[in-house]
């Protein structure tokens, strides 16, 4: 019976084997990740595939702003020796591209058409990828990238239901207000696990 | 008091009789309404307690149908993404008149929690006419219950003409509709 | 002698005139009936399922709601079909006997006749459903089609049997026989081709598990999928008359017909109300099933009950 340790070291030999590893990460004990270079992909699947990790779970991408670059992620999961492992590399954010996996994962027509919707990567190799899958007559950026505003998209394109403010403030007292503000700065303070 | 053998017999005018023909058929339409299960979003969730035997929609006369052609009213239960709205448009314009619509959740009021989303309308009376809101995120299975009844109350008083107001306005419902889906029927791979 | 001649001629085109219409009345009698019994049957139902029903006369106000409605036509096959079976089924309403002493033509209430005219219905209701262009509807009518292909064979081996043991195919002839002092009702004289009688209406009848051709959420209720307004309250009223004239089929052939209207009206009710009740705890059938099941023990049963009935004379 094989516990779930020496699957993880087992895939571990078997990476470094093949290409080298930029960065790695274990989560848990069903889930690692490996930072790799993009060229090293094709390879690292193709070989990850013949040795069982036969279901591509999901191909998608993270937006670093700051750092210029897209990162693209697959996630390959094996039903035998139960490890999801991320396969994460960086891409060139200006004009991003990344050769299709389409001979290896068939099924992935349809994520790298969803990629290119929502982010703009293009993936040579896979003949329909402009095809639009979810957002019909799209007219502005790709939507998930960082730099794209939804709520003023929102606002430009759909109108507001205008309330009329058919009330009046009767107390002079400014409690409530007072107490509002107190509650907004203590919340802002404890954003991004800061302790008080 | 005057005796009825002598007083002269009044014939009703056309509108007069055409008005008493539609009170008729209101009673047979507030008494018989049959919904559209078209489950749009997350408050499709209330439906089912309220179709069975929690809170039963039957003894008000009202059923479940199965296709736009047969059914009364359109239920929007719930978020619209402009995707569903185009389509939301052709089963609205299906169906057979008298109809009516009714929104359930604050999502087709004014955008509910998604009101700052690329892909969700915010206002859902600019592109077809609503009668009856019920408001909350969901509502409460009695609200409803209560909007069903409100709306049998409408009908009665003559109220929901929600129906004729999209014949009549329908230049702006339909400069409305273009402005946010950019044109209402489209051909893609999925319609061929 | 010309005056003679017209006097025959007004004699007997009364008579004629006097029949039919004491045929519409039947076929007017068949709508308020199954339509009353239809709505005490959704109360029952809904008592069942521990919830208050809706009204009992609900469902006269969903046909009349529906007959209010501005519809939409689809070309002229599609209305011309409609009624072209609403016209096929109230004619064939009018030929049914409602006791045995009340028949609207005497000699026409042969069995035979009315499997034939039920024909006229469901083809009228195949043409518009094949206008409207919709494939769903082309699918439900195949499927209708498939059942009626299953149910027809085991039925035909009882009545047969029926029509053999009582020497005359008419209707009001069969309810005599059975009245005649010292012969049983057909359901206890031949139990299993009772049996089978009973399979076969709820086949007819589209209640689950036979309800494969409506199939409401699955294939869009099948051929009503492009009617509304009007044109789907006249396939209801459709609905309404045949469902009268299938369950009175099975009430005169198996339980003996009537003496009086409302021995007639118990009857049926409660042959009505059991298809109902059985038909509301069970799930529907594939299509494939239904032929199955069907063609298995139905069958085999109808042909050893006629065996056992004509071969060996062994009646009950």
């Amino acid at each position: 019976m094989m516990n779930s340790i020496s699957n993880v070291e087992f895939l571990n030999e078997l990476v470094n084997q093949i290409c080298k590893v930029q960065k790695y990460e274990n989560i848990s004990q069903y889930q690692v990740a490996y930072e790799v270079d993009k060229r090293d992909v094709h390879r690292l699947l193709s070989t990850l595939k013949s040795h069982g990790w036969k279901q591509l779970s999901y191909l998608s991408a993270v937006d670093w702003i700051e750092e210029n670059q897209f990162e693209v992620v697959y996630i390959v999961f094996n039903w035998d020796k139960p490890v999801q492992i991320q396969i994460r590399c960086r891409i060139d954010r200006e004009n991003p591209s990344m050769d299709s996996i389409l001979p290896i994962f068939p099924g992935a027509k349809y994520y790298e058409r969803e990629a290119h919707e929502f982010f703009g990567i293009a993936f040579p190799g896979n003949p329909d990828y402009k095809k639009q899958l979810i957002l019909e007559m799209w007219d502005d950026i790709p939507p998930l990238r960082k730099d794209f505003d939804p709520s003023a998209y929102s606002d430009r394109k759909f109108t507001k239901r205008d309330y009329p403010t058919d009330y009046a403030v009767t107390s002079k007292d400014n409690q409530r207000l007072v107490k509002r503000e107190e509650r907004k700065r203590r919340a802002t303070a404890l954003r991004g696990g800061n302790k008080q | 008091m005057k005796s009825t053998k002598f007083t002269p017999y009044t014939k009703l005018s056309k509108t007069e009789t055409d008005r008493k023909w539609w009170e008729i058929g209101d009673f047979f339409r507030r008494n018989s309404l049959w919904l559209l299960m078209y489950c749009t979003g997350c408050c499709a969730i209330e439906l089912p307690p309220a179709m069975t035997s929690a809170y039963d929609m039957e003894r008000l006369g009202m059923g479940p149908m199965a296709t736009p052609r047969q059914a009364d009213i359109l239920l929007v239960s719930g978020y619209l993404s402009l995707k569903t709205l185009r389509r939301l448009v052709y089963t609205y314009e299906q169906m057979s008149e008298p109809k009516y619509v009714v929104a359930l959740g604050s999502c087709p009021i004014n955008g509910g929690i998604y009101h700052d989303s690329f892909a969700v309308i915010n206002q859902l009376n600019q592109y077809i006419p609503v009668d009856v809101y019920v408001a909350g995120c969901m509502p409460n299975t009695e609200a409803v219950m209560n909007g069903f009844v409100d709306l049998i109350g409408l009908i009665k008083s003559k109220k929901a003409n929600g129906w004729k107001e999209y014949h009549k306005n329908n230049d702006w419902f339909k400069e409305n509709q273009i402005t946010a889906l950019g044109k209402v029927v489209i051909d893609d791979e999925f319609h061929q | 002698m010309d005056d003679s001649y017209y006097y025959l001629l007004v004699i007997g085109g009364s008579a004629m005139i006097v029949n039919v219409l004491l045929g519409v009345a039947i076929a007017l009698f068949a709508f308020v009936l199954q339509t009353g019994v239809g709505g005490i049957n959704r109360k029952i139902v809904g008592r069942l399922q521990k919830r208050h029903g809706p009204r009992w006369y609900q469902e006269y106000i969903d046909i009349f709601k529906l007959l209010s409605k501005r519809s939409v036509s689809h070309g002229w096959i599609f209305d011309f079909g409609v009624i072209m079976a609403l016209g096929g089924i109230i004619g064939t309403a009018m030929f049914m006997p409602l006791t045995s002493s009340i028949v609207a033509f005497e000699n026409y209430d042969n069995f035979f006749i009315f499997v034939y005219l039920l024909a006229v219905g469901m083809l009228g209701m195949a043409m518009s459903a094949s206008g409207s262009g919709n494939p769903w509807a082309s699918i439900g009518v195949m499927r209708a089609l498939t059942t009626m292909l299953a149910y027809e064979v085991p039925f035909m081996i009882v009545v047969l049997t029926i029509v053999n043991l009582s020497g005359t195919s008419s209707i009001s002839g069969i309810q005599l026989f059975q009245q005649a002092a010292g012969n049983n009702w057909y359901l206890i004289a031949l139990p299993l081709g009772g049996i089978v009688g009973f399979i076969a209406l709820m086949g007819m009848l589209g209640k689950k598990p036979f309800e494969t051709y409506i199939a409401p959420a699955e294939i869009a209720s099948g051929p009503m999928v492009e009617y509304g307004g009007k044109q789907l309250g006249m396939l209801f009223i459709l609905h309404e008359i045949s469902v009268f004239i299938e369950v009175s089929l099975f009430v005169h052939l198996f339980l003996g017909g009537a003496t009086s209207i409302l021995e007639f009206v118990v009857k049926y009710f409660a042959v009505y109300t059991l298809a109902n009740l059985i038909s509301n705890v069970n799930g529907r059938f594939k299509i494939d099933q239904v032929v199955k099941f069907y063609y298995k023990w139905p069958l085999l049963m109808a042909v050893t009950q006629a065996i056992v009935a004509i071969y060996l004379g062994w009646v009950i």
